[in-house]
């Protein structure tokens, strides 16, 4: 078994960026803290080895999913080599991890990052007293640029090479708490995978998971005797007793190794703050900024580069395509599945790509300057109205990207009730996705207020979804507290090459899904049209899809589109919810958008055209968001409870419009 | 005295965390906020929203209803 060297470090000390740089991959980054909620694998650059990047945690102590990620890799994964990435600007509290980290016995380099942005502040680390202290190497790395990364490479291979124990660095805890530490020690089993002490350590500190871990092995009975005679003999709590022998080492190191050549504050962040974290501003500057983000979408940018796209797609290309297919000799069944099925299915979702990627990159924005967690603060006592914490509109906003990520975000939340309450309103947030389906009918039948109607359907995602979480969190989730606390990362400025990334990193998966999913289901669809109960090759209102889609054609009929057109597209949908207008540029034998907007007048009126853009947005969470429920919430029940809660709601609110909308004359 | 009692600017030393919730108290430790240290309020949200403070060239924002259990002096 090949054992890893892992990353282990606080949020957002740039664990992932140090990753990348290692092993020249592109994982995901961001200024704020949980970026990271999964373990991720990759392999050093030139040198095979591989290497792990885990989410941020302050100390081995988990107080949310993710933050168990990394503790459960020390007790189950074989690991050479620890490499403890330490901000340089904040290292007294950085330090406590890395105390830890060294009571776990492995080889260990402490990766100084940011020592630039210390010095900035007038603090100046001496990395070889800091080694010296510590016991371990210290190298000083950027990761932002990558400098430094030679170095701790070179210095990982030699501490790997090097075979036999290391010499531990020991804290004297006093003498209650080490005869405590050798008794538990003598009482563990000798074949766990972690060290002794360290595990005893921790358990003395009052950790969970180690409580937990110890149970799967033996009756932990007896050392929680030990555990209460040693705390008894202190007179305090354990854990503080303990805190504070580690801080008064951390101190003393810190003394040792750094200079203090002046005392700056953050001047940058600060002046920042005062505008976007006002009182009274903070609210409407985040609603301006959405705002914009929605116009350059819609609106300014994103429509008139999707309209170039489709010219493309419907004239030159279909053009070139149609002389291919008849120079090679083609059957014109061949010809109708690629020119009637696969470009109008896959390039009907193509166009949009210009407007997901203006939406990505202002995620990626928000995400890279350290704004995200400023949001989170703004919208806290919002969220604490409707049963729900400010970090948890972090995982909303990536929702409005894909639901996927957003529910995978929502392990950073430390309760499991706000947890839970976060990933079953998730499918509410109007994903990228969906926003072709917008583009398209709202496009067509309110073209000049499209930007507006849009971001009406984006808010309405958002009420139907905090109306939700007041209902759960007031009925069936009530007995759990809210909680809240979150870190405020400096200010940074975006970096354009990080920007373009991550932007691309994020609409890359749009692209692949056009690629695979939606290119299959563009033949698979085509096919049902093409073929029905008669025969092949029948008109299409004869054909299979027509059968499957007029079977929900009358449950449709009272929210104002009830064709089997409609119906088809509904359930192919659930695959993902572009496929709503692949299938309908197949059925309705478009080209290209203007045909498809000539066809869809002729089928849907304005106010039915709202209903559908309405029902499409809150129906029913997507395949892979369905998958995800299940694996993050860990249970069918609340999964059938997405799904069910959705397709009620959305087709009572389509309702409402439709008839409504009917009374008032519309 | 409590830190909510201090104003937007206002330093003080942290004398004790009276929070009960056991994981906000972590949290808050784990983030440097601890008895003896410096705080200082940046400011403070509407409508008895969160407050940001300073620890240790550290901006953490917590709420209104655990700062008020933060002894300050």
């Amino acid at each position: 078994m090949s054992s890893y060297i892992a990353l282990f470090g606080n949020p957002n000390t740039g664990k992932t960026s140090l990753f990348n740089s290692l092993t020249g991959s592109y994982e995901y980054v961001g200024n704020w803290s949980g970026v990271t909620v999964e373990k991720k694998v990759g392999i050093l650059r030139q040198h095979g080895v591989p290497i792990v990047d885990l989410p941020g945690i302050y100390s081995l102590q988990p107080l949310s999913r993710d933050e168990g990620v990394a503790t459960d890799f020390l007790l189950t994964e074989p690991c050479s080599a620890i490499v403890n990435i330490v901000d340089a600007s904040q290292l007294r509290r950085n330090l406590h991890l890395t105390v830890q980290l060294l009571e776990f016995g492995k080889p260990l380099i402490v990766a100084l990052n940011m020592v630039d942005v210390a010095e900035k502040r007038g603090v100046k680390v001496d990395a070889e007293k800091l080694s010296r202290c510590i016991g371990a190497p210290v190298v000083p790395v950027i990761a932002r640029t990558g400098k430094g990364t030679k170095e701790l490479v070179r210095a990982i291979l030699s501490l790997s090479e090097q075979s036999g124990e290391r010499e531990h660095v020991a804290i004297d805890y006093g003498q209650d708490v080490e005869a405590a530490v050798q008794k538990i020690s003598e009482q563990l089993p000798d074949d766990l995978l972690a060290s002794k002490r360290w595990l005893a350590l921790q358990f003395l500190e009052g950790n969970e998971r180690i409580h937990a871990y110890l149970q799967t092995y033996m009756d932990i009975a007896p050392l929680i005797a030990v555990r209460d005679e040693a705390q008894q003999a202190l007179g305090r709590p354990l854990a503080e007793h303990i805190y504070d022998a580690r801080d008064k080492w951390i101190v003393h190191a810190i003394e040792t190794s750094t200079v203090i050549f002046q005392q700056k504050p953050l001047t940058l962040t600060e002046k920042i703050d005062a505008v976007v974290t006002n009182k009274y501003l903070g609210l409407p500057i985040f609603l301006a900024f959405m705002y914009i983000m929605f116009m350059l979408t819609f609106d300014w940018l994103g429509s008139p580069l999707a309209d170039l796209l489709d010219q493309f797609f419907s004239g030159p290309l279909t053009e070139w395509l149609s002389k291919l297919l008849t120079l090679v000799g083609a059957s014109p069944f061949i010809q109708a599945l690629v020119l009637d099925g696969i470009v109008s299915g896959v390039g009907g979702v193509l166009v949009f790509v210009p407007q997901i990627f203006i939406l990505f990159f202002f995620i990626s924005l928000l995400e890279d300057s350290g704004y995200m967690a400023r949001v989170a603060m703004v919208m806290d006592r919002f969220m604490e109205a409707i049963g729900l914490n400010g970090k948890a509109f972090i995982p909303m906003i990536i929702g409005f990207g894909c639901n996927v990520p957003g529910v995978m975000a929502a392990r950073t939340i430390e309760q499991p009730k706000e947890r839970l309450l976060t990933i079953l309103l998730l499918p509410f947030m109007s994903c990228s996705a969906r926003l072709p389906v917008y583009a398209l009918f709202a496009g067509t039948f309110f073209a000049k207020n499209q930007a507006i109607v849009v971001f009406s359907l984006y808010v309405l995602g958002i009420v139907v979804a905090l109306g939700l979480a007041k209902l759960f969190s007031s009925t069936l989730l009530k007995n759990e507290s809210s909680i809240f606390v979150i870190e405020l990362p400096p200010y940074r400025m975006p970096q354009a090459l990080t920007l373009w990334r991550s932007t691309w990193d994020k609409g890359k998966g749009f692209v692949r899904k056009a690629g695979t999913f939606i290119f299959g289901g563009s033949v698979a669809i085509w096919l049902l049209t093409y073929v029905g109960p008669k025969g092949i090759g029948v008109s299409m209102d004869d054909s299979f899809l027509a059968v499957i889609g007029g079977v929900l054609a009358p449950i449709l009929a009272p929210l104002g589109f009830g064709t089997w057109q409609a119906g088809a597209s509904l359930i192919t949908g659930f695959l993902a919810k572009e496929v709503v207008v692949s299938t309908m540029n197949i059925i309705y034998h478009a080209k290209d958008m203007d045909l498809l907007q000539g066809a869809i007048t002729q089928h849907f009126t304005p106010l039915s055209a709202l209903s559908f853009m309405v029902f499409v947005l809150l129906y029913i969470p997507c395949l892979a968001t369905v998958a995800t429920i299940r694996k993050e919430a860990g249970s069918r029940k609340w999964t059938l409870i997405s799904i069910g809660c959705a397709l009620t709601i959305a087709y009572t609110i389509s309702f409402l419009i439709y008839e409504g909308g009917k009374l008032f004359g519309y | 005295m409590v830190l909510t009692d201090l104003r937007q600017g206002q330093k003080a030393v942290i004398t004790n965390l009276a929070i009960t919730n056991e994981v906000v108290k972590q949290r808050l430790l784990h983030m440097g906020m601890h008895e003896g240290e410096k705080v200082c309020v940046k400011c403070v949200m509407p409508f008895g929203g969160p407050v940001m403070v300073e620890v240790d060239g550290q901006y953490i924002c917590l709420r209104r209803k655990e700062a008020a259990c933060i002894g300050v002096r």
